[in-house]
């Protein structure tokens, strides 16, 4: 059984190219196109691996990476950030949000800042999911 | 002491007389003849002259005509013989005081001298009446003219405009600075123009409506607008006005006009600073942009590759389309930060907003209806071809109308019924107003803070940034203002008023032709 990737992206053009790097590399796609869906998607879909967005509408990566992180049953899915977001600027907001009165997360397993290759993209899912 | 000359060639009677007047407390003075008594008074300047009528040579009448074309306020009494009524009435003919006769009589002497001390007495209160009211007179209106020609020269160079009227409203006062903002000469409005030739009809309500009452003070409004100079170029202005009453009746009128076209020209040019300055900090911002479309090239180029692999046309496609959609993001990337940093003035050309509304919208359609969206279009239909600069009006519309579009596709309340309106309505003193109004997902004060003044996107990987930095940007060299009302939650609205000209031939090209 292939293992199954959650996308997390609002843009549909990142989206194709995620779905298709995962496919190309034999993995499941499941897609969400804000937080909002990609957490019901975990929740209904049980991925084996997030790859997510930060700025999104609805609620963003910032927040759905928190529940995630936070979450007894979710916190061990391994998430791929994959954004033009800088890291620095992602770990800094999630420094605020813990000053702001919330537990610690961990680093995400991988800080991809776009524009990424397909290829690096299939490497690093590979080297975590192993 | 009053002085006499007495004239008398019969020696004894001057004695006897000038005896009896010296006792009376006269400073006498005697001569014999005529001529004597000229040379005399020459000299001496005597207050009262005695002059017999009948001398030799130079007679009375004589003496005195030679006596008061000397000084015409000397007193002169003649000495007649008993019935010389002839010699009498050419005497006072001649201007002599009084006469009287012989033999001189000492009481009617004294009371002819007494009349003639009066005479001078009230001649010198008078002269120092006269006097005094004449350097009070030459004060006073040397004080006037100093005053008038003070305020003539505050009204001439005065840097703000000042044009008044009398009751009949013509143009009385006319200084250089209205001439230099409104372009007549002076010399052909001053006294021969009604107000009405000057300014616009709306510009005429709106400060006729402005009835100041001269007794009662009050603080006069002021408000920013165009007036049009000779050559029907538009002047902005900060319009001071009124029409002037006193106890309810008509005075006239006053404007003052502050030229602000310096004011505007600085303004222009610390906004292409700023806007310079902002496109250094839009790099930074940018990047953010710029990544998301490198990553769409990316992504176009894997899946063309893997299209090529698999001979999977599909892949080929989707890939193809991603690039060409990326390579339109760049192109209006560069657009938008070329249009933003460069200074470039409108050309005032014949459109029909109305129709550049109609284009946008229907090119927006799509969009619009995929995700749901009503667009609404309410233009007024007074609107007719105007001069003015469309290609700006269909940028700024398209960046305002598909702004409100993504606020209703942002929009998270599922049950809402969404809808844009573009709404035109013509305004006075030549301005249409443009409304975008939508019921959208609208905007927090901080974010309505920060959208006309740096790069700024809360569209993630759609928007540059810059839509509005160039919206605000062409209104502001199209010397309009756009202002934003945004409730969050309820939606927004911009309205955007630009001015616009006359749709006919400038002037300008009517004199190259001359």
């Amino acid at each position: 059984m292939s293992k199954k990737v959650l996308v997390v992206d609002d843009d549909p053009d990142v989206r194709l190219f995620t779905q298709t790097v995962l496919e190309e590399n034999g993995y499941t796609p499941v897609l969400a196109k804000n937080g909002e869906e990609g957490e019901a998607a975990v929740r209904k879909d049980k991925p084996d691996l997030i790859v997510l967005d930060v700025l999104m509408p609805k609620e963003s990566g910032i927040r759905l990476y928190r529940n995630m992180k936070t979450d007894k049953k979710f916190k061990n899915i391994p998430i791929v950030m994959l954004s033009g977001i800088a890291e620095k600027s992602f770990l800094r907001s999630q420094k605020v949000l813990t000053e702001f009165g919330g537990d610690p997360v961990p680093d995400p397993e991988a800080y991809l800042e776009k524009p990424v290759d397909g290829e690096v993209l299939a490497d690093t899912i590979k080297k975590i999911l192993g | 002491m009053t002085r006499v000359l007495l004239i008398d060639d019969e020696k004894v009677s001057v004695q006897v007389l000038s005896l009896s007047l010296r006792s009376d407390g006269y400073d006498v003075l005697t001569a014999f003849s005529g001529e004597e008594g000229l040379e005399i008074f020459d000299r001496e300047f005597p207050d009262i002259v005695i002059t017999d009528v009948k001398m030799p040579g130079m007679d009375g009448i004589e003496v005195l005509k030679n006596i008061k074309e000397r000084s015409r306020n000397a007193e002169v009494i003649i000495i007649t013989g008993h019935g010389d009524a002839e010699n009498a009435i050419e005497a006072l003919k001649y201007g002599a005081s009084d006469f009287i006769n012989k033999p001189v009589r000492d009481e009617s002497l004294a009371l002819a001298l007494k009349r003639a001390g009066k005479n001078i007495e009230m001649r010198a209160k008078l002269s120092a009446y006269t006097e005094n009211l004449e350097k009070e007179v030459a004060h006073v209106t040397h004080e006037l003219r100093m005053q008038s020609r003070f305020l003539e020269k505050l009204i001439k160079i005065s840097e703000e405009g000042i044009v008044a009227t009398d009751r009949e409203l013509t143009v009385i006062i006319y200084n250089p600075a209205a001439e230099h903002i409104l372009g007549y000469p002076a010399e052909k409005i001053l006294g021969q123009k009604k107000i009405k030739a000057l300014f616009s009809k709306e510009l005429m309500q709106k400060y006729q409506a402005k009835r100041h009452d001269l007794q009662k003070r009050k603080e006069l409004e002021h408000f920013e607008t165009h007036v049009k100079d000779r050559n029907g170029n538009l002047i902005p202005v900060r319009f001071t006005g009124a029409f002037l009453y006193e106890q309810g009746k008509i005075m006239g009128s006053v404007a003052f006009l502050e030229d602000l076209r310096e004011i505007k020209r600085l303004q222009k040019e610390l906004l292409t600073s700023e806007r310079l300055c902002t496109v250094g900090q839009t790099v930074a911002g940018m990047a953010h942009g710029v990544k998301n479309i490198l990553h769409g090239f990316k992504g176009g180029s894997y899946l063309m590759e893997v299209g090529f692999k698999h001979n999977d046309t599909e892949k080929l496609k989707s890939g193809w389309n991603m690039i060409q959609k990326n390579i339109d993001h760049t192109s209006e990337l560069v657009g938008d930060l070329l249009t933003y940093s460069k200074v470039r003035e409108p050309e005032y050309k014949p459109c029909r907003p109305n129709d550049i509304v109609e284009e946008v919208c229907i090119s927006l359609q799509q969009t619009a209806k995929e995700n749901n969206i009503r667009i609404i279009e309410d233009v007024d239909p007074a609107i007719e071809e105007v001069a003015m600069d469309g290609r700006s009006i269909h940028t700024i519309l398209m960046n305002l109308i598909s702004n409100a579009i993504d606020a209703c596709i942002y929009e998270e309340n599922p049950g809402k019924s969404l809808s844009v309106m573009v709404k035109t309505t013509l305004e006075p003193e030549q301005i249409i107003r443009f409304d975008v109004i939508d019921n959208g997902t609208g905007m927090a004060p901080d974010v309505q803070e920060k959208i006309f003044t740096s790069f700024f996107s809360t569209k993630g990987h759609r928007g540059t940034g810059l839509g509005l930095l160039v919206t605000r940007k062409l209104i502001e060299d199209h010397d309009g203002t756009i202002d934003v009302a945004s409730e969050p939650g309820m939606g927004t609205t911009f309205t955007v008023k630009l001015p616009f000209r006359e749709n006919r031939i400038p002037l300008k090209i009517e004199c190259r032709i001359r």
